[in-house]
């Protein structure tokens, strides 16, 4: 019942050839479909249609973010939530928004960013059969992670968009980093019991810092650093740990500006489990646990 | 709503100090409490009061499972549905256990006594909810960070499978079914893992081993090395399963029990579509580099 994940994040490129050789022969993201203006990606274990689509734009940023919701009814149940707590929804039909979309409900959050909810987008299946499948198929390029992990969003008011993520969308928190006053700074929330799905930090509203990929271990994070350097992808932080979430983490930017990431590891996440508080002073700690310091174009550079 | 993961395996041993010796010194575990005939064993990132009860008896074996609920009241819900379903429940009340509250036990089709709990005493992990630091300082022998799944036997698979997915929600991740289409083998999960539960061909009321989490490839290796280091008797492993896609190695403890550390694996939500293996791929399925089962993996258990 309710959000399962993240479902897919739409992305504007001024390049959209470029764009696509980078997502498809770096990243190593699969394409699904393609219209005049955009283009359909997705990771190799992943069964639905899409993770990534890519937009013809002059600019670059996020356009759209997509939770998928478990069943009909909760695109019902959470379209009256959103609009109860005064945000006007839109609704579109099964492949109305584009190739293997689903039924959708969309609104804009308090933060700026427009949210999709969808149910049953085209699966497509992942490239292993269901019936005696190897682990991993054989012969994928780049980095190839498995999937969408998380998305990552800058908006001014963070503790206001955290409380309707919680009590409108029933996201859990996971963490928080606390400014001296008691604002939140950066807050982590979760639907699929990882250490989180999506993240908020103190910036712009409607900017997004980031959209992070699966891949299986650090010696994985190794692997596509080597990528980025071979290819002359600009890296922006890391292979580095991080305080909040435990997880490893890679970033670096597509050649439109948009920073992307591919993570590993973490904890997992029960509903039972208590949220972890960071405060100001260890927030570098908390964002790069090897370094203790957040250098200031990670902190200021989005899109 | 309903069951979040394993809370903890109660096993029996014939040798208490032994017992802690092992899962302390080599599995790097924490005492968190200890009676005439018990002791209480927990992993370091966990909160609850213990993942693994040890009870004195003459004989190796299992006692019970447990999983925890996540609220009090699926404890009368589910307590119905396994009344409605033909089983006895017996409910536990607060003091009666260590380190919990209350509590529903009962007799499962494949003849094990599982446990269901919500109040479980929080003591805490040892790095805290404030700055914490990724792992504690000083951990010893393999200090996994948490108990992740059991295995356990039953004759009649599809029939203990219908039982906890029906009566208890758990949804079918991965199937080994026989050439004639019925289950010899089934995986389960309630945590958005790849199992909690699995359930293999054997006798009822069999315990196959329990596992640990391990963060990584990385983590299985050093576990290889400390195994060895103290003569610990392997199985199988390091490897690798088809099942589950995750990275393994299996051994027993000095009693006997088998255990597991296991890391890797996929997060299937629950619009996972099950795997399904047949039985001629069955030892790629369960050791994807050997591509075969052998004999003691199969034959023994507790």
């Amino acid at each position: 019942m309710g959000i399962l994940r993240l479902s897919h994040a739409e992305l504007r490129v001024p390049d959209l050839e470029l764009s696509t050789a980078y997502y498809t022969e770096v990243v190593g993201l699969i394409e699904t479909a393609r219209e005049d203006d955009r283009v359909f990606l997705k990771g190799w274990d992943e069964q639905q249609h899409h993770c990534v689509i890519l937009r013809y734009a002059p600019t670059y940023g996020l356009e759209t973010l997509g939770f998928k919701v478990q069943d009909a009814a909760d695109l019902d149940e959470l379209a009256g939530r959103v609009e109860a707590a005064g945000i006007p929804v839109k609704r579109f039909g099964a492949g109305e928004l584009g190739p293997g979309s689903g039924e959708t409900v969309r609104f804009t959050a308090g933060s700026g960013h427009v949210i999709d909810l969808v149910h049953a987008m085209e699966q497509v299946g992942n490239a292993l059969p269901l019936h005696n499948p190897p682990p991993e198929p054989q012969g994928m390029v780049g980095m190839h992670p498995h999937r969408i992990d998380h998305i990552f969003l800058m908006c001014e008011d963070v503790d206001g968009i955290t409380a309707f993520f919680v009590d409108v969308l029933g996201f859990r928190l996971t963490e928080q980093i606390l400014a001296d006053d008691g604002h939140q700074l950066v807050t982590f929330l979760e639907r699929t019991h990882t250490a989180h799905d999506i993240a908020f930090v103190t910036g712009p509203n409607g900017a997004f810092h980031h959209v992070a990929f699966w891949v299986d271990d650090w010696n994985d994070l190794r692997r596509s650093a080597d990528i980025c350097a071979y290819h002359g992808v600009r890296i922006d932080a890391g292979p580095t740990r991080h305080g909040a979430t435990r997880g490893w983490g890679l970033y670096f930017f597509d050649p439109a500006g948009n920073r992307n990431e591919v993570y590993t590891g973490g904890y997992w996440a029960d509903p039972d489990r208590e949220p972890i508080t960071w405060t100001e002073a260890e927030m570098g700690r908390a964002v790069f646990y090897y370094e203790g310091v957040v250098d200031q174009s990670f902190l200021t550079v989005h899109s | 709503m309903g069951i979040l993961r394993l809370s903890h395996v109660d096993i029996t041993v014939p040798d208490l100090d032994l017992a802690s010796a092992y899962y302390t010194g080599v599995m790097g575990l924490e005492i968190t409490e200890q009676t005439a005939d018990r002791t209480f064993f927990k992993c370091w990132d966990e909160e609850d009061h213990h993942s693994l009860a040890v009870r004195y008896d003459p004989r190796v074996g299992i006692d019970r499972f447990a999983f925890k609920v996540e609220r009090a009241d699926d404890l009368a819900e589910i307590e119905r549905r396994v009344e409605r379903y033909g089983f006895r429940v017996q409910r536990m009340s607060h003091g009666e256990e260590v380190g919990q509250g209350e509590s529903i036990r009962f007799e499962t089709p494949s003849g094990h006594e599982m446990e269901l709990v919500h109040d479980v005493e929080r003591v805490g992990s040892r790095i805290g909810k404030l700055n914490p630091n990724i792992v504690p300082a000083g951990l010893q022998g393999i200090a996994p960070p948490r108990m992740d799944h059991l295995l356990i036997n039953a004759e009649e698979v599809g029939e203990a499978t219908r039982f906890y997915m029906d009566v208890l929600g758990f949804r079918l991740t991965e199937q080994l079914l026989g050439g004639d289409g019925h289950q010899i083998g089934v995986w389960m999960e309630r945590s958005h893992s790849p199992h909690d539960l699995a359930v293999v061909n054997g006798p009822n009321g069999a315990l196959h081993h329990f596992a640990f989490w391990l963060d990584d490839w990385d983590h299985v290796r050093q576990a290889a090395d400390i195994l060895a280091y103290n003569a610990i008797q392997v199985d199988v492993g390091p490897t690798r399963h088809g099942v589950t896609r995750g990275n393994t190695i299996y051994f027993f403890d000095p009693m006997g029990t088998r255990n597991e550390v296991f890391t890797g694996g996929y997060r299937p939500d629950p619009d996972f579509p099950t795997i399904t293996w047949t039985e001629d791929n069955i030892g790629r399925a369960v050791f994807y580099y050997e591509g075969e089962v052998n004999e003691r993996f199969v034959t023994v258990h507790t």
